[in-house]
């Protein structure tokens, strides 16, 4: 297990070190740069070539790659154009506000999709299958912002019951911080949860096909025991590989999701460097969700092995 | 049972976030800090709560704002949000009045030599800093040439050879020609700020900002909030407030919505959609204010056939800019050919071209111009600039001209315009004051803005002569001069100025929108 994990951890290295060439080739590709996005309209080609030259943009690519590179091994993300702020910083400073409403939403996806897609599974073809249906083609569908206003309109501005929108850290205030949490939890949560149920109840189908499920059935076992001890138990590992990506997805920031209801996540973080052409933010900011990424998909296998004995990671 | 391991992982998960929480940079032993929470959640049901001794005192005001503040340091930064929270730290050596013109503010007088080459300014009296350290003469010194260093508002001080602190309250600059818009260029806004020349020396003006103004730093969560608390020995009026809380809220509407539920005092613009349904709202005081910024549309004249100023012309005679102001701004903006709104001193009445298809369509033919397609490039950072693209599509497809609207964000669109790669470009110019501001740059031909390539003898000398005319009428007279030249040769071709859009709750008090958008709390108070 020891051996796993290193070699998957001495892969995960390669995949970031191919990602971060891959972000700094693009942004490099795009028209555009931050001494002359920060200028703005009050451009002057003097001051500009001083800029760049301060700010080492006018070194070969390779050799400002290759500064990034050897300060990001050393846990050092460099300074952000921008802001003039140390980029491991941001991005930590920005990351509790971003786990948590990733965490919170993924909760109200599973609330959602482990009832809807179980139920649509054993009720395949009832009313309540092409309900749990519509509702996850519907939620797949529906735009995140456009979605996410509707709800600060009927409980913000019309009810009144919960406010529109921002971010407090539980820390501070724990109960504010949930009814900050709830509108933008829901709006992404319910995304997530269309995703889900799908997922739930296509694998709750194939696991009920299974031999042993029919000959379970054949010897006259309760319906309920059966869906519990031999259903279940074998749908869940499809469902956990789509959860962690999921989850690895809303870690990554939800973009529109933290613009609509103001949430100082990770994901504007992102936005605002790539609008900014702000490279070495956006380079880890990319590192950061990619690391998260690996981190999450080495989680799901090691969990697999917990959940399937005869699955091993070895 | 083991199907609840997932749950478990995201329980650690769940965890390890709120472990992470450590870092959260706002200040919660605090007691503004404490009242901020206290008056979002309490805005109205007990008024008992709100007054104190004195009516005119107290409270937090949470203000909100379309976006981050990138930095608080005002030598280097260019976001507009940033002075929002700023114009409430720092001072410049004189302020825009209340009709812009400039009014002492750290310094209480000033005089010029004969020859207009020496400026001598007199600071006011017992001003300190945040941090109680007295303003002298060499915090002005140190930081007009930390700006003439930092660049970004260099070219405000490209008239001034040197600046010198002969004692702690006199500071003397000697400039290399006459400059009679030099109050103007010290002080238009808090870019121009005066900070500590310790700070300076320290390296610590963006990360603790240490001002002279009514408000001093508390504190400054990247996309979420700036906390700023009353200064109780500034200088000036006020402040009545407690403290201000800046809440970045970036979508237009939710911003309103936050104001609606009382959630926010004050929001820093309003969508031009949006402003009946404030007005009708007796819980909101919604203020519109005519601006000193003005949209227009530049041609190529380094390109075929836009060096032909008939076509240029053409062009001009075939937009009808009351329909472009409707469509990008509703009600919220006044047409206008030239450049400078007509709330100023400097306002041109001048509008020679109206909307007349015919004589575009005259001045085409005699230029032999026919099958034109116009690479007309605009940004979605300025959305108003893509509606008024599209409504140039079609005025000019009256004259037969066709138009591909290129849309790109904000960062390619300022390297294409550098490159000179467009036929044509729509956009604005904000935060000008004095004339030069409006002109020398954008139409120059060695003016640095000047990305049209338009160049004419005349209009670079009436320019270079307006620069450095001290009596204002005469000024005044040149300027006419230039922007007649300007609008006739259709170096661009200018659209409207924009009202400046606020709005708050009635409690707030004494607060006022200004044509220059600066956005001052001093006086401010909540009722």
């Amino acid at each position: 297990m020891g051996r796993y994990v290193l070699r998957r951890t001495a892969q995960a290295a390669v995949a970031l070190l191919g990602v971060s060439i891959v972000v700094f080739a693009l942004i490099h590709l795009v028209p555009g740069d931050p001494v002359r996005t920060a200028l703005g309209t009050r451009f002057d080609q003097d001051l500009y070539d001083a800029l760049i030259a301060r700010s080492g943009l006018d070194q070969p690519l390779l050799v400002q790659y290759w500064n990034w590179l050897t300060g990001a091994l050393t846990g050092d993300l460099g300074v952000s154009f921008r802001t003039g702020e140390p980029i491991t910083a941001a991005l930590l400073q920005r990351l509790p506000a971003t786990a948590l409403l990733a965490v919170a939403s993924l909760l109200v996806g599973l609330l959602i999709a482990l009832p809807a897609g179980i139920i649509s599974a054993v009720r395949q073809g009832k009313p309540v299958d092409y309900a749990a249906s519509g509702f996850s083609q519907i939620g797949v569908s529906v735009p995140d912002f456009w979605f996410g206003l509707l709800l600060i309109l009927v409980f913000a501005r019309t009810l009144g019951w919960l406010p529109p929108s921002g971010y407090t850290s539980p820390l501070e205030d724990p109960v504010e911080a949930i009814r900050r949490l709830i509108l933008p939890a829901v709006t992404a949560g319910v995304v997530t949860g269309a995703i889900l149920t799908r997922f739930v109840r296509s694998s709750v189908l194939e696991a009920m096909s299974a031999e042993h499920v029919r000959l379970a059935r054949a010897k006259g076992m309760p319906d309920r025991y059966i869906l519990r001890h031999h259903v279940l138990r074998n749908a869940w590992i499809p469902v956990v590989t789509v959860t962690g990506l999921q989850l690895a997805t809303l870690l990554g920031g939800i973009v529109v999701v933290e613009v609509v209801f103001a949430w100082p996540g990770v994901g504007r973080y992102a936005l605002d460097s790539v609008v900014r052409r702000d490279y070495p933010a956006l380079q880890g900011a990319v590192l950061l969700i990619a690391a998260g990424f690996l981190l999450i998909n080495l989680l799901v296998d090691l969990l697999y092995a917990k959940l399937d004995p005869r699955i091993s990671v070895s | 049972m083991r199907w609840r391991s997932p749950l478990a992982l995201l329980a650690l998960l769940a965890l390890i976030a709120a472990a992470c929480d450590g870092g959260e940079a706002v200040d919660v032993d605090d007691p503004t800090g404490e009242d901020v929470t206290d008056e979002t959640v309490d805005d109205d049901p007990d008024p008992d709560d709100d007054v104190e001794e004195d009516a005119a005192t107290g409270g937090t005001l949470i203000a909100a704002i379309g976006g981050d503040p990138d930095q608080l340091d005002p030598h280097t930064t260019t976001s507009s949000f940033a002075f929002t929270v700023l114009e409430n730290v720092y001072d410049t050596l004189v302020q825009p009045g209340d009709d812009l013109t400039p009014e002492p503010a750290l310094a209480e007088s000033w005089e010029t030599s004969d020859d207009l080459l020496t400026w001598t300014f007199t600071l006011r009296d017992g001003v300190t800093f945040h941090d109680g350290s007295a303003l002298t003469a060499d915090d002005v010194v140190a930081s007009f040439e930390r700006i003439a260093e930092e660049g970004q508002n260099a070219f405000r001080l490209d008239a001034v050879d040197s600046f010198a602190a002969p004692d702690d309250t006199t500071v003397v600059m000697e400039l290399n020609r006459p400059a009679p818009n030099l109050l103007d260029q010290v002080g238009a806004f808090k870019g121009m700020a005066i900070v500590s020349a310790a700070a300076i020396e320290d390296g610590t003006v963006g990360d603790e900002p240490n001002g002279t103004g009514p408000f001093s730093f508390v504190s400054f969560s990247p996309g979420d909030n700036v906390v700023l608390e009353a200064n109780p020995d500034y200088w000036g009026e006020g402040p009545f407030l407690d403290g201000i809380e800046f809440q970045v809220i970036p979508d237009e509407s939710v911003k309103v919505t936050n104001l609606e539920t009382g959630e926010v005092d004050w929001i820093d613009s309003v969508p031009p959609q949006q402003i009946d349904q404030l007005e009708a709202d007796p819980d909101i005081e919604m203020s519109q204010v005519a601006g000193n910024d003005y949209w227009y549309l530049s041609l190529n004249n380094a390109r075929e056939p836009f060096d032909d100023v008939d076509v240029r012309r053409a062009i001009a005679f075939a937009l009808n800019i009351d329909d472009i102001t409707e469509a990008a701004n509703f009600d919220a903006a006044t047409p206008n050919e030239t450049a400078i709104p007509e709330t100023s001193f400097w306002f041109l009445d001048y509008a020679p071209y109206g909307h007349d298809p015919d004589q575009a369509q005259a001045l085409l033919d005699d230029a032999g111009v026919s099958d034109l397609t116009i690479d007309l490039m605009v940004t979605n950072e300025f959305p108003e600039t893509v509606t008024a693209a599209q409504v140039i599509a079609s005025q000019l497809g009256e004259v037969g001209i066709e138009v591909d609207i290129r849309i790109e964000d904000f960062s390619t669109w300022l390297a294409e315009q550098g490159d000179g790669n467009f036929d044509a470009f729509a956009l604005g110019w904000l935060g000008n004051i004095d004339p030069d501001d409006f002109y020398y740059a954008q139409h120059h031909s060695e003016g640095v803005n000047n990305f049209q390539g338009f160049a004419d003898d005349e209009v670079d000398e009436l320019l270079d002569a307006a620069r450095e005319e001290t009596d204002e009428d005469a000024r005044k007279a040149l300027y006419d001069q230039a922007a007649t030249r300007i609008v006739d040769l259709a170096s661009y071709i200018y659209f409207y100025n924009p009202d400046i859009l606020e709005a708050w709750s009635p409690e707030v008090q004494g607060y006022e929108t200004r044509p220059d958008v600066a956005t001052r709390f001093a006086t401010t108070s909540l009722g």
